[in-house]
């Protein structure tokens, strides 16, 4: 099993080109790009995997105690960039995945050109002079819903598809293809992903970066889109017209083209 | 949009809503009111929703809707005055007449499937239990059958506790002669860095333990909880313990259950070790006293013997050598293999080496000598099958006459590289012998006669043929050594088998300096 099979990496685009990495966030897989990759497929080198636990990664490589902290996952980024050795990248993390690659350029900043963050939180539960937009009961919360939703957490593993007369091209080939991810793995990777606290690394990234931030998200509120902001040197900041914490599907032409704009306006590290 | 006034809408037995694009709600029915008990209008579906569902929503169904296109039969909770609201929700996307995105969502009530997907989640929660104290305890009970000895136990039990007991560090104290626990084994990811494992046997009183009333109550004696999570498990019952499973956890607090029966179980094959351990330890003293005696010494040959008891030879075989003068002129050398193992061979395999000895004489011979052990065997009742190789080598002459009951043949190596089998002589394993037979073959001065048991020449993987060559290349190879080197060589290429190997090497040399 290689790193590679491992978090079911997928290339495609112009094999020289720069790299641009696709990372997903919780509660979904690679698939969740599917409307803002294909438009770097003519300029850029184009990386997409799912995170072990998601998608089509090898469920037997899940170990709790790895992926029980954020910094498992950001190690399993860098064994994929090293793996692939395509020069520093893009690396474009959604939700969770911003801060999986906030790790990740600390760690080795080499293997990173610039970040896009899109709705990063360093920190969900509300803390002395932070919002993060929840607080420590409603996580409970989150994870007991988790616990009790059984049969509906299964049925994503296997989704039930009707046929979708309004978007045609979502057709046959799609069922069972969606964020297919193994109940007790989001359970945990749940627990990781909302009891993080990542504020202190922000200081240390050394990589310039792209906050894309939606005018509302309950996730991830503006306001801690715009903490990351203030605290990430040398970032810059987009607001979104877009509403929700995936605007990489409900808005992917805004988020292209903040990307693609950012790209051309800050040089390469 | 405008509120709906169609009857359907209000009527309907279930909750209705229509979203815009980003979630808003744009119309809800009656039904959805009521549920909620406030006006839904401009809000967004994820604010009637709990904190749980609304992450829920957000990083889920929403993705799934904008991707899939519908979701069916969510699980939900709603946000009403009354508390939570369990319903399921199904949704589908659609175009609006002005072009836009909307999103129908219909949420019924699931009361009573929530209370059916409860009492699901308890039994799987029940079930996965039982299937891992099953695994865990098939995973005990396979890895102490396997240890061999009370070592072999030890050791089985602390590696199980690391792989499929939850353990991070495992060690095993066990009672010495004095009373005192004394650690026979460790494991575990800190053992090994030597910090972590518990260096004591935690015989201190226990933490009162919170769950007296789960049904384990009456076992809390065999598992004791201590401080930082540390359980020390009895090994027996727990009155009269023979040492105690000392445990820190990995993570997850232990199974209380597994490891009372882990400490019974672990117990028992402890018992059984000890047995073992005592019937192997008398059977070797007995084997080491019959084949220490001292071998004859004199100018004109020299005896060498090895003895190497197989890879698990907490049994003994029956495996023997012996050398003595028949009288001043004549050396005897035999080598025999008695029939099955244990306490019960080795005494037999002494029986019959006393009477080689008693038999033997000036003027028997090897043939008539199988003879007198024939009737030995079947008046004695003892060595039935047993097999021996019998030579007798005139000092004078090099003259060696030889017979064979059953076993492998002598092998004679020359001085200068040759070698020979010496097949003739041959007749049955020993008790049903119909008439014994010898042979004659001459030794050159510095020749060596070779004899030895089955398992030096016998493996699985090849004929005997085959491991007869072997031996016969290996020895002439080893042949400038000393004859102590030779054996060890030749016990060296000999196959690191379950069965006991015994050489027997005798020179001639008249004419040494």
């Amino acid at each position: 099993m290689t790193v590679l099979t491992r978090n079911n990496v997928v290339l495609s685009g112009v094999p020289d080109a720069p790299a641009i990495v696709f990372a997903h966030g919780f509660g979904c897989d690679q698939s969740m790009w599917r409307f803002v990759a294909p438009a770097f497929e003519g300029t850029h080198r184009v990386v997409l995997f799912d995170h072990v636990g998601a998608g089509g990664s090898d469920l037997s490589a899940y170990d709790p105690q790895r992926y029980g902290s954020l910094a498992g996952y950001a190690d399993d980024v860098v064994q994929i960039l090293a793996a692939l050795d395509l020069g520093p990248v893009v690396f474009v993390g959604h939700s969770v995945s911003a801060m999986i690659g906030v790790l990740a350029a600390v760690r080795r900043p080499e293997l990173f050109d610039r970040l896009v963050l899109v709705g990063p939180s360093p920190r969900y539960v509300d803390d002395v002079d932070y919002r993060g937009g929840f607080d420590a009961a409603e996580i409970d919360e989150l994870l007991a819903t988790m616990d009790d939703n059984y049969l509906g957490w299964s049925a994503f593993i296997a989704p039930v598809i009707m046929g979708n007369a309004g978007r045609p091209e979502l057709g046959e080939e799609l069922t069972n293809s969606f964020c297919r991810t193994d109940p007790a793995i989001a359970r945990r990777f749940a627990r990781t992903t909302f009891l993080a606290d990542n504020r202190a690394d922000l200081a240390d990234v050394t990589t310039p970066a792209l906050v894309l931030q939606c005018r509302e998200d309950v996730i991830a509120p503006p306001e801690v889109g715009r903490y990351v902001h203030e605290h990430l040197a040398g970032s810059e900041l987009v607001l979104l017209d877009a509403v929700g914490h995936c605007p990489n599907l409900s808005a992917p032409d805004q988020v292209v083209e903040a990307i693609t704009a950012y790209l051309a306006r800050v040089p390469s590290n | 949009m405008s509120p709906r006034t169609d009857d359907a809408w209000d009527r309907a037995p279930v909750a209705l809503l229509r979203l815009d694009g980003d979630g808003t709600i744009l119309d809800a029915n009656r039904v959805l009111l009521d549920w909620v008990g406030r006006p839904a209008q401009g809000l967004r579906l994820s604010d009637l929703l709990s904190v749980g569902g609304r992450i829920y929503w957000e990083t889920h169904l929403a993705p799934l809707l904008h991707m899939q296109g519908r979701v069916d039969e969510v699980a939900v909770e709603l946000r009403g005055p009354d508390g939570r609201l369990p319903v399921l929700m199904s949704a589908v996307v659609h175009t609006g007449a002005d072009g836009g995105r909307r999103v129908d969502v219909a949420l019924s009530r699931a009361t009573e499937r929530s209370r059916y997907e409860r009492e699901l989640l308890a039994a799987r929660t029940a079930a996965d239990r039982s299937a891992d104290q099953l695994r865990a305890l098939q995973a005990t009970t396979a890895a102490l059958s396997q240890g061999v000895g009370t070592e072999g136990v030890a050791r089985a039990l602390v590696d199980v506790a690391v792989t499929h007991l939850g353990a991070a560090t495992a060690s095993v104290w066990l009672a010495a002669d004095d009373g005192t626990l004394v650690r026979r084994a460790s494991s575990g990811a800190r053992a090994a860095e030597g910090t972590g494992v518990p260096d004591e046997p935690w015989t201190g009183a226990p933490h009162p333990r919170d769950d007296r009333d789960d049904g384990w109550a009456e076992t809390a004696e065999t598992v004791q909880v201590h401080a930082g999570g540390v359980v020390v498990v009895a090994l027996g019952t727990p009155d009269a313990p023979r040492g105690t499973l000392v445990l820190s956890p990995r993570g997850d607090p232990f199974d209380v259950g597994v490891l009372t029966a882990v400490g019974q179980q672990a117990g028992l094959a402890l018992e059984r070790a000890e047995r073992f351990d005592q019937k192997a330890s008398v059977a070797h003293e007995l084997q080491h006293a019959l084949l220490t005696t001292h071998l004859p010494v004199d100018d004109r040959f020299s005896v060498t013997t090895e003895y190497r008891p197989g890879v698990q030879a907490l049994e003994v075989g029956g495996d023997w050598y012996d050398a003595f003068l028949v009288d001043d002129d004549v050396l005897a050398v035999a080598v025999g293999d008695v029939v099955g193992r244990g306490l019960h061979a080795a005494t037999a395999m002494g029986q019959l080496r006393s009477a080689v000895r008693a038999v033997a004489g000036p003027g028997v011979g090897p043939a008539e000598l199988l003879t007198r052990l024939d009737r030995f065997v079947v008046q004695a009742d003892v060595g039935f099958m047993a097999t021996l190789a019998y030579a007798e080598i005139d000092l004078t002459t090099g003259v060696v006459r030889y017979a064979c009951a059953g076993h492998l043949p002598p092998l004679r190596l020359t001085a200068g590289g040759a070698h020979e089998f010496l097949w003739d002589g041959r007749s049955t394993p020993l008790g049903v012998g119909t008439g014994r037979a010898e042979a004659s073959a001459a030794l050159d001065p510095g020749d060596l006669l070779v004899l030895y048991t089955d398992g030096l020449v016998e493996r699985r993987d090849r004929s005997l043929r085959e491991g007869l060559e072997a031996l016969a290349s290996a020895g002439a190879a080893l042949l400038e050594s000393s004859v102590a080197v030779l054996v060890t060589g030749l016990l060296e290429r000999a196959p690191a088998d379950l069965d006991d190997v015994c050489v027997l090497v005798a020179t001639w040399s008249p004419t040494r300096p």
